[in-house]
């Protein structure tokens, strides 16, 4: 997957690129908006990163030359302005998701695989899995090693979230807002109380843990193998 | 130009314009009377004369006996200086006191100029009612009527003159000294500044009309105190607030960076340095957010929404936290309004938030919704001091001092918030409390 950060904040621009490096991503990094605009039409990438004020061309700009030139790649917008017009304005442009600054590194690098994962639709899934773990979306049962483990309905829903995600590191806010549809920041601990509950019926009982906790980050779900 | 001219010449002018055009007025009937009792006057005097002169004349109806009568008429009219009679008989002048004027033919009261002498002529038959009887026509001669009307027109002219610049001078005075109220407000607000916002207009001491301009004024100071006062609290606060995560930053880093150490201890400070910048960009998102309330951006969406659905969605999600608590919640009743729906249950879990942190194990947070539309969360617990009550919206105010500032908890803008995106939705917010259980009322206009 290629993507491209235009950003003319060196420090910004610079941890973007290791971060998303690091997170397996083939990432190249421009701090102009002329040089960002012609690599964006030219460069057959599959997510554009733009910041809103950038020399030369602004971020707007670069989208309009973008979708005008027919290419429907996936654009993140990154701003530090929360105004309401410029949100209503990147959307008029075809922006498909935006992020104001301070914004935590563990958002945007969910919201770039959501992003990614948009177009690419998975065939109708009837099973999620990972090692002895089985969630049964049709019959909405979960197993492990064979044993049947009961969850309530929101329980079943965070696993879903996890299993269709595993191995990605998974903020507090993205969970509030896949399982219970809370979109804003909260700065409650119901999500710890719930990943807690949820160890307590899937890991607790086996030797092999699955849901990890990445401190202030958020939660995997993945095999470690020690 | 009469735009510019001050408010106490305005009125000084249009004093004067009232003053002349009621005194002209006055002056135009009174002469219009004058002159009317004047013709009657007149009328009546020469009806007098003609009735002596008919009587004098009685029985003439030739010239022949005209002349007969002519000594006694002319002895009569000697005592008359101010009458001159014309005799006249089918074209035949008997009698002329006035030759080579020419009179009106007509019966009746005429008036006349002749030679710089004004006349009331009267026009009448010597034998009343008798067909081809001669004509006496009576000339008065009224000129000191005249006179007199004439010094009254010029009096009135005076009069209006005198009276419109007596009543510009004193309407000058006395407007001035009627606006002096107005003078001492603008040097209040002049004397205004961000230093001086304590200073208010002595409002017992105003007029009537400029009592509720001075009170609105007065109000207009207050709150520009208040919010100056709150802001500059504010800014106090951030700074404040800001202070702790800081220097645990600081030193923390710097301590680290001393000495060589194992990688763990790395590993541990950033994690540590980790949760204090992420409480700062929580601090630094809800301020923005409260910024933009402040000024007016927060644009709610208007989308019908079912009040009860609401409050069970975030019921469900804070049950994990109630029942690890112990605490039971409940809601009851229903109503319909048109908001938007992120917003509402940002402000509502914000006040459920705030209820579960304050019930203590086994109390109970419930929920209501009556039509109206108001919302109410009740928590049992300890109640809060009516002193305190309006401070709890005011920004990182905290119900409990003991909190430590800058823990991972919040920064005290929760109820702020939630009271932002109430106010955006035209509602308002207040709490009540009493022994043994707390509340917040959530008012929300009627659908439309």
């Amino acid at each position: 997957m290629k993507l491209l950060i235009v950003e003319d904040q060196p420090k910004t621009g610079h941890y973007l690129r290791q971060g998303l490096a690091e997170a397996g991503f083939t990432t190249e990094l421009v701090a102009d908006g002329t040089s960002g605009q012609h690599l964006a039409l030219t460069g057959d990438y599959d997510l554009l990163i733009l910041d809103v004020m950038l020399p030369g061309r602004d971020g707007w700009q670069i989208l309009q030359a973008v979708r005008s030139a027919g290419l429907d790649i996936p654009v993140l917008f990154l701003t530090a302005r929360d105004a309401v017009e410029d949100r209503v304005h990147g959307l008029e442009l075809g922006a498909d998701d935006y992020l104001v600054k301070p914004f935590a590194f563990s958002e945007l690098l969910a919201r770039v695989r959501s992003l990614l994962r948009r177009g690419s639709s998975s065939p109708q899934e009837t099973a999620l899995q990972l090692a002895d773990l089985r969630l049964d979306l049709i019959r909405r049962r979960v197993e492990r090693d064979g044993q049947r483990i009961d969850l309530t309905a929101k329980e079943f829903s965070l696993l879903e979230l996890l299993l269709r995600r595993q191995g990605e590191v998974l903020p507090k806010s993205l969970i509030a807002s896949q399982v219970w549809d809370m979109n804003f920041d909260s700065d409650t601990n119901i999500i710890e109380v719930a990943i807690r509950r949820l160890r307590l019926k899937v890991d607790d009982n086996f030797p092999n843990k699955l849901i990890h906790t990445v401190r202030g980050m958020g939660y995997v779900l993945e095999e470690r193998v020690n | 130009m009469i735009k510019r001219l001050s408010l106490a010449s305005r009125l000084a002018l249009l004093f004067a314009a009232c003053t002349a055009v009621v005194s002209l007025l006055a002056g135009v009937l009174f002469n219009r009377a004058s002159e009317a009792h004047f013709i009657e006057l007149d009328q009546q005097l020469l009806e007098t004369r003609l009735g002596a002169l008919r009587s004098t004349l009685q029985g003439v109806d030739t010239p022949q006996l005209f002349s007969q009568r002519e000594a006694q008429l002319r002895t009569e009219l000697d005592h008359q200086p101010d009458l001159t009679l014309r005799i006249s008989a089918a074209g035949q002048r008997w009698f002329d006191g006035a030759p080579g004027v020419t009179l009106p033919e007509s019966p009746g009261l005429h008036r006349l100029q002749h030679a710089g002498t004004d006349y009331r002529v009267y026009n009448a038959p010597l034998s009343a009612g008798q067909p081809g009887s001669a004509q006496l026509s009576l000339m008065l001669d009224i000129t000191h009527h005249q006179h007199f009307l004439q010094r009254m027109q010029h009096l009135i002219w005076l009069t209006v003159g005198l009276s419109a610049l007596a009543t510009a001078l004193l309407g000058a005075w006395a407007a001035r000294s009627g606006l002096r109220p107005l003078r001492r407000m603008g040097e209040v607000a002049a004397g205004v500044s961000a230093h001086s916002l304590t200073q208010r207009l002595p409002q017992e001491q105003m007029p009537a009309e400029l009592a509720e301009l001075a009170q609105a004024f007065n109000a207009m100071l207050g709150r520009l105190d208040d919010a100056f006062q709150r802001l500059s609290a504010f800014s106090a606060d951030i700074a404040h607030e800001l202070r702790t995560p800081l220097s645990n930053l600081l030193t923390q880093t710097q301590v680290i960076l001393t000495q060589p150490r194992p990688l763990e201890d790395y590993r541990e400070a950033l994690h540590s340095n980790l949760e204090e910048l992420q409480w700062m960009a929580q601090l630094v998102n809800d301020m923005l957010y409260l910024a933009k309330a402040d000024h007016g951006l927060l644009m709610p969406r208007r989308e019908p929404l079912a009040l009860a659905e609401e409050v069970d969605a975030l019921l469900e999600f804070f049950a994990l936290l109630a029942e690890d608590a112990q605490i039971s919640l409940m809601r009851e009743g229903t109503a319909h309004i048109t908001g938007d729906r992120g917003m509402l249950r940002r402000a509502l879990s914000n006040l459920l938030d705030n209820a579960l942190r304050f019930t203590p194990t086994g109390g109970e947070v419930r929920v209501r919704i009556e039509d109206g539309v108001r919302l109410t969360v009740e928590n049992t617990g300890e109640g809060i001091a009516p002193q305190l009550l309006p401070k709890l919206f005011d920004r990182f105010y905290r119900a409990d001092p003991a909190r430590r500032e800058g823990s991972s908890e919040h920064a005290g803008l929760g109820l702020a918030i939630t009271q932002s995106i109430v106010r955006a939705h035209g509602g308002r917010i207040f709490c009540e409390s009493g022994p043994g259980w707390t509340r917040f009322v959530v008012e929300l206009p009627q659908p439309d």
